[in-house]
């Protein structure tokens, strides 16, 4: 019987062994980190099959739930778990290569402790528990972004660690509030006592949980930190970010506002209204500030922002096909945002400049990178065959199916930023292949470690596009155990 | 054979041309034609035999299924074989371009997208068709690079602008009717409020009128036309865009049980006659903006927008007042237009290709001398776009006018006279100032047009001048189309067609017109002999006029262009250009949300926890 432990216990493990092993090698470090991610999709897709039956609750240290850390590893816990694994092993294949100077060990401990975080955060039954992976979690890319030591990179990485700071205790203190009314740390066993979010009491605590989440998730207002850091840090680790960081941070909102707080469509409180207004807010400014910037990094940057718009929208309406697509959404964002980080990662790197105009003609130079942004660019603008399409697609569908004019006019918005984002994306694609540029670059493609990663992001998004129900199984499943907090009480409390 | 099948055809033949093409450039082109050509034999051979088929089960828990139908074997037809002409036309025009590979395969990428479209049976398969079509659109308008770049993103914008409109719609029917088979819609679009009826006609009728360029939609077009490759051009202005009929007759279809039935919504009706007017005012504005082109294929894109206005008329029209004249009369012009529009576009094409890509008509002319058959292409692309009798163009715009005139429309008809008034003014000067005219000092040697420019140029010479003497070779497949759509049914002869509306018989004119020549060649010929002069002599009645000095071509109707220039601004097109230019500013405005100063971020963060517990406080909202 595999243990869910392991998924965080190993990644740790060798987070901490790579300071002891290159103490004897210093070039060992970097393949370390793909090992453990292995061993995590592994364990992942060991796990799926008894997860999909019935979420798999383990206590540590004997102690029964309510009383104990516990691990719950639903279909959202595998899932994501999954996505966080394979899209680190990619990454971590493509760093091998891309990270060359500085002190390589340290970024590779990083990144595995950022992971960890990652894992811990989506598989953890218990708040407290959340809090500290969602700790090691942004200290961990603190640091990151800050790898590089240039100004840039220092000046973003402190202002993140500020506003990360402030979302923390924010997060913390809203715990405490739980913890002292209800007396317990235990996620179902708070969603068992309480009842009706709407008093005061109550609420107070809500907000402060989703103000401090939504600092990590880039929900807008409180995503000042994400442009600079997503821009400035090494492209790997933005990939990272975000394509695993701040999506965790909104499944950490969709859990505790479902699960613990209980919200739903047929409750009273019409909590979730607003926070799918606040999706499309977050949606139009991102799309809407990605539009004429001139810095591609900074552009995918607040093309994420507007990306999770999106999906806070779609878990907001808290139907289940909107749930579906919403996951979906950060499934096919991940894979498409990542894919571009790395693809950018080269591109920038042989021009010298993040700037867009310096990318023309890149696209004769570096064919299949070229290719490969193309269609990682289309994926996120929601064009078929690629994988942003079915996703799209079925959120635009469940706000059409809640026949509600709030809810037309809300996903008008999304369309709206579709055409936004399609536009800046397109200019993107015709920098690449039909401006002249600099000649003098050479005709070289990225270097074979390099190319792995992107050609099998490249194949996914192709193939998730064409054939969905590779993913849409699991997908409902997990967004049936995130809507039912009935069954998630049981299942966790026996 | 499986409709799956031929789109396995065209969309495999466009990834093998393009691998074939890094292998060599001759096996490429083989490939290219080959396989175009093979989709025209396998069309032309599923010709009355309709079919259809499931071939994806569970898209989303939809299944996805094609259909071959007389709509769609009308349409795909004109695809697959103006998609070969194109294809055999860029063998050489192409041919010292760069990026060749990626043009090959985008090319037939796009004619094989269309065929998706047409052969779509659910409308998940039609948006996906359709959104490949855009981009591939998008990709083959940047090819060009510079002034292309614009049009290129002018073209993606407002098509994205329409298909999120038509995805709302789409999904819009399927939350509705849980089924999105275009059939089982119709069924259930029968028994739906009139006014969600109305909903679905204007979403889907935005997002095809931005495809078939109706005024107020119509601003992609020019710059889209004039900048793409030509024989890009030409599929672009001959089907591509017509794509947007295809989905307004799809419209039909779907509303079809209510004309057939307990008569038309009231709905339906005034949203055809609004249809009506537009295709009106686009056929008008146009053809007129058309006549102040400078640029050959500037000129013959605001015709192409002009055309697409008859096409709409008469189907508008036709739903509106269930005439199935007026539709049978859009659905043909569809088709004629097609056929005179590539035509002219390769002549324009030909052209280019040997002065080095030059298209403005205040520097060419008198180039019959040197490009024969280019001349004809042109001379009989112009005749069917004015409509002269005998040609396709003819029989099409007599039925719009014959349907307009009894049903009483007036204005409506008069409009479509005055479009053909303003056709021939500009087409004129487009003929002459290419091929009539001075030859310039430095075009005196130019070569004629290569073998494979002159053979699709041949073919669809033929093709307007068949059409035009024998209409019944196509009305038989419209008149499949109208009963398939529920309209009555037109009495077809292969020499034009009898109805209780009007009567078209082609071989009379056929011959009148024969013993008219023949009664002027034989007047001409017992007639004196004509001397021959030198050009030069015609123009200055004698006098000496220094060579090039002079350009006759040269500012053609500069009159009328500076009396007609002030009234002829395309406005739409400046008021979304102001647009497009608010909107970049706000956005600057947006992103100043983002100042970088640590301290206001943290001020953010405060600030909405601080609203939201106040929220709460006061309101109790939540």
């Amino acid at each position: 019987m595999v243990n869910p432990v392991l998924l965080i216990v190993v990644p740790l493990g060798f987070a901490f062994l790579i300071p002891i092993l290159s103490l004897l090698s210093k070039k060992a470090a970097k393949y370390i980190p793909p090992i453990p991610l292995c061993f995590n999709i592994v364990v992942s897709l060991l796990l799926l099959p008894r997860a999909l039956e019935n979420p798999v609750v383990v206590s540590i240290g004997g102690w029964q739930p309510a009383f104990s850390i516990n691990l719950v590893a639903g279909p959202v816990g595998i899932l994501l778990s999954a996505v966080v694994a394979f899209v680190g092993l990619l990454v971590s294949i493509y760093a091998v290569d891309y990270i060359r100077e500085g002190a390589t060990d340290r970024y590779h401990m990083l990144f595995l402790l950022l992971l960890t975080g990652a894992t811990g955060v989506v598989l953890t039954g218990d708040i407290f528990n959340l809090f500290v992976f969602f700790e090691i979690l942004c200290i961990s890319s603190y640091a990151l972004v800050a790898y590089a030591g240039d100004k840039a990179g220092i000046e973003s990485a402190v202002k993140y660690l500020i506003q990360g700071a402030v979302g923390s205790s924010l997060l913390l203190i809203g715990i405490g509030l739980l913890y002292g009314l209800f007396g317990t740390l235990n996620m179902a066993d708070i969603a068992k006592a309480l009842q009706s979010p709407s008093s005061l009491p109550v609420f107070v605590p809500m907000a402060l949980i989703i103000s401090g989440l939504g600092v990590e998730a880039a929900i807008f207002p409180l995503n000042g930190w994400l442009p600079d850091a997503h821009s400035s840090a090494p492209s790997p680790v933005s990939a990272i970010l975000s394509g695993i960081a701040i999506e965790v941070g909104l499944y950490a909102i969709a859990r505790v506002v479902f699960t613990i707080f209980g919200l739903s469509i047929d409750s009273t409180s019409n909590f979730l209204m607003f926070l799918a207004v606040l999706g499309i807010l977050t949606l139009l400014v991102g799309e809407m500030c990605a539009l004429g910037q001139n810095n591609i990094k900074r552009m995918l940057a607040y093309s994420s922002i507007g990306q999770m718009g999106l999906i806070l929208f779609a878990l907001a309406m808290a139907s289940s096909y909107a749930v579906v697509g919403g996951l979906f959404q950060l499934v096919s964002h991940t894979l498409a945002k990542a894919l571009l980080f790395l693809t950018v990662g080269y591109m920038t790197y042989r021009t010298h400049s993040l700037d867009v105009s310096a990318l023309a003609g890149i696209g004769k130079r570096m064919p299949i990178t070229s290719l490969a942004f193309t269609i990682g660019a289309f994926s996120l603008i929601g064009l078929p065959p690629f994988a942003g399409f079915p996703s799209k697609l079925l959120i635009v569908r469940a706000a059409l199916a809640t026949k509600e004019c709030l809810f037309f006019v809300l996903i008008g918005g999304a369309l709206l930023g579709t055409v936004i984002e399609a536009a800046y994306f397109f200019r993107i694609v015709q920098v690449l292949y039909f401006k002249d540029g600099n000649t003098n670059i050479a005709r070289k493609q990225v270097p074979a470690v390099a190319l792995i990663p992107i050609v099998i992001f490249v194949i996914l998004i192709v193939g998730i596009g064409i054939y969905p129900k590779f993913i849409t199984g699991l997908l409902s499943s997990a967004a049936a155990e995130l809507l039912n907090r009935v069954d998630y009480i049981r299942n966790v409390l026996g | 054979m499986k409709p799956q099948l031929i789109l396995l055809i065209a969309f495999g033949g466009a990834f093998l041309t393009y691998i074939f093409g890094k292998i060599s450039s001759k096996l490429r082109d083989g490939a290219a034609v080959a396989i175009s050509l093979a989709l025209v034999a396998i069309f032309a051979c599923l010709y009355g035999r309709p079919l259809q088929e499931s071939f994806y089960w569970g898209f989303l828990g939809l299944n996805l299924s094609l259909r071959l139908d007389a709509l769609s074997w009308f349409f795909a037809i004109a695809i697959v074989s103006l998609g070969a002409l194109s294809i055999i036309f860029s063998l050489r025009y192409m041919r010292d371009r760069e990026r060749t590979d990626f043009y090959y395969s985008m090319m037939l990428m796009v004619n094989a997208a269309m065929l998706g479209i047409v052969l779509s049976n659910d409308l998940i398969s039609f948006y996906i068709f359709w959104e490949m079509m855009s981009w591939c659109t998008f990709l083959l308008i940047s090819y060009n690079q510079h002034r292309a770049l614009d049009a290129g993103m002018k073209y993606i914008i407002m098509s994205m602008i329409g298909s999120v409109a038509m995805l709302a719609g789409i999904l819009s029917l399927y939350v509705s009717f849980d089924t999105l088979l275009i059939p089982q819609i119709a069924s259930s679009l029968a028994t739906a409020s009139p006014g969600y009826v109305l909903f679905v006609l204007v979403i889907f009728g935005i997002a095809f009128g931005i495809k078939n360029a109706i005024m107020p939609l119509h601003t992609w077009l020019p710059d889209s036309y004039a900048e793409a490759p030509s024989p890009f051009t030409a599929v672009l202005s001959g089907m591509l865009t017509r794509m947007g009929v295809y989905g307004l007759l799809l419209i039909t279809y779907v509303i079809g049980g209510m004309i057939g039935g307990t008569g038309l919504g009231s709905n339906v009706s005034k949203f055809n006659y609004v249809l009506a007017w537009l295709g009106a005012l686009t056929i008008v504005v146009p053809t007129f903006i058309a006549m102040l082109q400078n640029d050959a294929k500037q000129l013959l894109a605001w015709h192409g927008i002009g055309q697409g206005g008859y096409m709409v008329l008469g189907i508008g029209f036709g739903v509106a007042t269930a005439n199935s004249l007026a539709l049978a009369g859009g659905i043909f012009h569809t088709l004629n237009h097609a056929i005179y529009i590539v035509l002219l576009f390769m002549s324009v094409a030909a052209v280019q290709y040997r002065t080095g890509g030059v298209r403005d008509l205040n520097s060419l002319g008198g180039l019959v001398a040197r490009m024969p058959v280019a001349f004809v292409g042109a001379l009989l692309g112009i005749s069917g776009l004015i409509g002269l009798p005998l040609t396709n163009g003819f029989v099409s715009k007599w039925m719009i006018y014959k349907a307009l005139i009894i049903e009483g429309h007036p204005f409506l008809a008069f409009a479509a006279l005055i479009g053909t008034w303003g056709t021939i003014l500009s087409v004129y000067k487009f003929l002459h100032n290419m091929y009539l005219g001075q030859l310039p000092e430095k075009y005196k040697h130019l070569e004629k047009s290569p073998f494979s420019m002159q053979l699709p140029i041949a073919v669809l010479s033929s093709a307007v001048v068949l059409f035009g003497i024998l209409p019944g070779i196509p009305l038989r497949v419209i008149n499949k189309i109208c009963t398939w759509l529920g309209f009555s049914s037109l009495d077809v002869t292969i020499w034009g067609f009898t109805s209780e509306t009007g009567t078209l018989n082609t071989i009379n004119l056929l011959a009148a017109i024969v013993v008219v020549s023949a009664v002027v060649w034989v007047l001409f010929h017992r007639a004196a002999k004509s001397v021959v002069v030198a050009q030069d002599d015609n123009y200055a009645a004698g006098a000496y006029v220094p060579r090039d000095k002079y350009h006759y071509t040269a500012g053609f109707y500069e009159p009328l262009f500076t009396m007609l220039r002030p009234y002829l601004r395309d406005v739409v097109d400046e008021f979304y250009t102001a647009l497009a230019g608010a909107v970049r500013k706000s956005c600057g405005a947006v992103r100043r949300i983002y100042t970088g100063d640590v301290g206001n971020y943290v001020t953010y963060i405060i600030l909405f926890l601080a609203s939201l517990i106040l929220v709460q406080l006061r309101w109790r909202p939540w």
